[in-house]
């Protein structure tokens, strides 16, 4: 089943209060995804760490293999 | 659960080696396009590195990783024992100057400001304050 962009767009912003995410289908097949998102929580962590809190905010949608690849873009 | 062995093993050659690669294929032959990205990354910055091509025991590793520093996907750059990130983070840090200073070394000429750019503009004279 292809991702549901807005879902995952509401699990990373649920999972980071005040943040501001974008998911783009990149590939048109619904599993290579891209997240540009802003979030307070970000500042001073390091680049790793903010995408620790990325994925892990839709990490149930990898477990389920709903997504298979997510490239996330950190917006200053 | 991750082979204890094989994470004893991944732990050994991440502390021995102060630039290590995880990767799929080889250096001189990548297997995937992010492995490749980041080996050009690396080649750029004129470092020695280890690289471990993961792909006879993706699934294992992938195991060990994610406990070790729970990160499941390849490649993996580790500098001084620590996970920097994959290719995205690779390539942001690399333009940034970020990964030049992880790795000790001076960021490489294709990212340096001009010279020019960096010359001081000569400097107008002090103001005069009047009334002192």
């Amino acid at each position: 089943m292809p991702a549901d962009l807005l879902e995952l767009k509401g699990m990373i912003e649920a999972a980071l209060p005040g943040s501001t995410a974008a998911v783009i289908d990149e590939t048109g097949t619904g599993d290579h995804l891209r997240a540009e998102v802003k979030a307070p929580q970000f500042e001073g962590l390091t680049r790793i760490n903010q995408h620790r809190l990325v994925k892990a905010a839709v990490r149930s949608r990898f477990d389920d293999g709903t997504i298979h690849a997510l490239t996330i873009k950190v917006i200053e | 659960m991750a082979d204890q062995e094989l994470t004893d093993r991944v732990q050994e050659l991440i502390s021995e080696n102060p630039v290590l690669l995880f990767m799929k294929g080889t250096p001189e032959a990548p297997r995937c396009g992010f492995s490749m990205r980041t080996v050009q990354v690396l080649d750029t910055m004129g470092v020695e590195y280890g690289a471990i091509d993961v792909l006879p025991a993706l699934q294992p590793l992938r195991e060990v990783t994610s406990e070790i520093s729970d990160w499941e996907t390849f490649p993996q750059l580790y500098v001084k024992g620590e996970l920097l990130g994959g290719a995205d983070i690779v390539e942001e840090m690399a333009a940034s100057g970020e990964l030049a200073t992880a790795l000790g070394v001076e960021q490489p000429e294709t990212a340096e400001v001009p010279e020019s750019a960096s010359e001081l503009p000569a400097q107008s004279p002090p103001l005069k304050i009047e009334g002192s």
